[in-house]
């Protein structure tokens, strides 16, 4: 099972599975060598023996065709056997008498060869010949004991011997398969790690000789331009429109104002004036958000006040304590642990807790509760708010943050920039942001510093 | 009271012009820093309203020029929202005020007050509409000498609508002044609504408050 959690999605590295091919790809080879082994050795043995012995036995013919058979050829049966004493070797001679009975061939066999009345395992080669029209059946043995003894001392030692080739050539594989590996371990960690924005990332070149590992950095370096020009020019873009804007609107807001004044118009065409001016500051609140967030993302904005949160939120409940009374809806702040938070930006902070709350206001029940608790959690300084409201579909979790979403179509307040405008805000000042939301119970927001 | 309006956009001054012309204020337009360094070279102003974008110069250096040549006058400057609004905080520009663009009329005219008020000490730092007192330096209210507790929005609110008297304020208007500074994503809430009838409440347990009227449709108005 644990070996099995190894191969889980992304559990390994590059390095670490080459280390582990290699290390079994040798260790099956040695067990294949090590089974192929004996048979090696044996065939090895046997055909030096065979030869040896179709070498001595051809000398015996030739002895036997020189000086005749009767000189070796003692005894009365016209046979020969000759031993040494640790009946390891030996030859024979034996006439074939009923030649018609004879199956005697040219072969070399392992037979266990009886002298003296011990059997004793040889390699025999038997070779009949004919000699004065007599046939004879030459046999030529050696004994076989030790070839065993040979066969598992080279197993040994041919184990020993390779089990050390693959330990170093392991150690070497692995050495040069990081010094391989930096550059592409370099590219993943300076390249790959999460970064705020486009403009943030590192275009250093990672040396390499690998063309691969050449060839991906200079791409992903190449993608990322173009990742951050297209950025760049959207947010210019979307700085320069919304700068644009601005005129425009001042002429007609204070025409409208002008014109509003003047009063001697008629009802009807004051209520439409004024709808007018309605329509037109909230065309004028889309820019300025729209205008914020992009001049935040381009670092238009400095972080250089000094600020305690607590007091912060303090100001922000206040500031907006009318609302909270008007839907009687009951604002706590636990302070269990407090922060003075520099460097940041004030205005902007409070924008961020001011839409915060708004929204647990905003989207609370009639009488509900928002609770705010600052706190330490895991040795980071945490802003908790909890509303009791109508909460959030956990389908709809992942997009709030994005632009122009409005989760409660029906509702006619809003234009979707509250929440991006509290995520920007928060990632200027690197704060988390993390949510958490059941529908019909509630929705906590939580600032992580 | 003399006003020099520097906006190179034509239709925008035109409009400033006419809205201060019927507060009473003399008003000259400049549309360039030419002209508008000409006219503070000859005349004398209470008020300076000066747009930094200018054509022809930049009007952070017609604002240094100005208090070079002692112009003792009350410097607003008008920004398309964000341009330098950090830089001006941080900067010693000289400047009495700043409005990011756009702006409401009844906005800067709040804001000219409060410049006179903390500049030439007006007369009385305290408003009456009726037998109510508004003061404004401790921010509070009272009838008689009874004071009326309010909260901070509705006294800005009251105070907003005693500086406008006998004009209709929007509700947009009031909205703007109110959370004005803060950008949020809530442009037409009931808020104003609200706030006016807890004010009223408040004031008509000792008073009668005919003369705040309500301008249906349109928004509310202080008569006196």
């Amino acid at each position: 099972m644990a070996f099995l959690m190894a191969f889980r999605k992304g559990a390994l590295t590059l390095q670490v599975k080459f280390a582990l091919y290699n290390a079994l790809s040798k260790a099956l080879i040695i067990a294949a060598f090590m089974a192929i082994l004996p048979l090696i050795v044996e065939k090895v043995v046997y055909d030096h023996i065979d030869r040896r012995l179709t070498a001595r036995s051809d000398r015996v013919l030739l002895i036997i065709q020189r000086g005749g058979i009767d000189d070796i050829v003692l005894e009365q049966d016209c046979s020969f056997e000759s031993y040494n004493i640790l009946k390891e070797d030996f030859v024979a001679i034996y006439p074939i008498l009923d030649p018609t009975k004879s199956t005697s061939t040219f072969k070399i066999d392992n037979e266990a060869w009886s002298i003296e009345g011990e059997k004793l395992e040889h390699r025999i080669i038997r070779r009949p010949f004919t000699y004065d029209n007599q046939l004879y059946e030459l046999n030529i043995g050696e004994g076989i004991s030790s070839i065993e003894e040979l066969k598992s001392t080279i197993q040994k030692f041919s184990f020993w011997m390779m089990l050390g080739v693959v330990i170093i050539s392991i150690f070497l594989d692995l050495g040069f398969v990081s010094l391989l590996m930096r550059p592409l371990n370099k590219i993943i960690g300076n390249k790959l790690k999460p970064v705020p924005s486009p403009s943030s990332f590192d275009f250093t070149e990672v040396p390499s000789s690998t063309f691969e590992f050449n060839r991906l950095d200079q791409r992903i370096n190449e993608m990322m331009h173009k990742l951050r020009d297209a950025f760049q020019i959207e947010k210019e873009f979307i700085s320069n429109v919304s700068h644009e804007l601005q005129t425009p609107i001042s002429i007609i807001q204070n025409r409208l104002e002008n014109i509003i004044i003047e009063g001697n118009l008629s009802e009807d065409v004051m209520i439409r004036l004024t709808d007018s001016q309605r329509t037109l500051s909230r065309m004028s609140r889309i820019i300025k958000a729209l205008l914020l967030i992009s001049q935040i993302e381009n670092d238009q904005y400095i972080k250089t006040e000094s600020i305690k949160i607590s007091s912060l939120i303090n100001e922000v409940a206040e500031e907006i304590e009318d609302r909270t009374n008007q839907r009687e809806i009951k604002l706590m702040v636990n302070v269990d642990a407090d922060l003075e938070y520099s460097p940041c930006n004030r205005a902007l902070l409070f924008t961020m807790f001011f839409n915060l709350i708004n929204n647990a206001i905003k989207y609370n029940k009639e009488k509900g509760s928002i609770a705010i608790t600052l706190s330490n959690h895991n040795d980071k300084f945490q802003v908790e708010i909890k509303d009791t409201g109508i909460g959030i579909e956990q389908n709809q979790l992942g997009t709030i943050f994005d632009r122009f979403i409005r989760l409660n179509k029906n509702s006619a307040e809003g234009f979707g920039l509250g929440l991006p405008i509290v995520k920007t805000i928060a990632s200027f000042h690197q704060i988390e942001v993390l949510v958490a939301s059941e529908a019909g119970v509630g929705t906590t927001f939580t600032l992580v510093f | 009271m003399n006003v020099l309006i520097v906006e190179d956009e034509r239709s925008l001054s035109h409009e400033m012009e006419i809205y201060l012309t019927r507060q009473n204020f003399n008003c000259d337009v400049a549309f360039n820093g030419k002209s508008a360094s000409d006219k503070l070279h000859t005349n004398n102003y209470d008020f300076i309203l000066l747009d930094l974008g200018l054509p022809d110069m930049d009007g952070l250096d017609l604002l240094k020029e100005a208090r070079k040549m002692g112009s003792e006058a009350a410097i607003i400057i008008l920004t398309a929202r964000g341009e330098v609004e950090d830089k001006i905080s941080g900067l010693d520009s000289g400047a009495d005020d700043y409005i990011p663009k756009p702006f409401s009329l009844a906005e800067l005219q709040s804001r000219m007050q409060a410049i006179l008020r903390r500049k030439h000490g007006l007369k009385s730092n305290v408003m009456t509409v009726q037998d109510f007192e508004i003061d404004i330096s401790n921010r509070t209210v009272t009838f008689n000498g009874a004071p009326i507790n309010l909260t901070k929005k509705e006294f800005d609110l009251l105070h907003y609508l005693c500086l406008h008297k006998n004009r209709v304020l929007t509700r947009i208007q009031l909205t703007e002044h109110i959370w004005g500074d803060v950008l949020e994503d809530d442009y037409e809430s009931n808020y104003i609504d609200v706030h006016v009838k807890n004010l009223r409440k408040k004031l008509s347990a000792h008073a009668p408050t005919d003369w705040f009227e309500t301008v249906r449709g349109v928004g509310y108005r202080i008569n006196s």
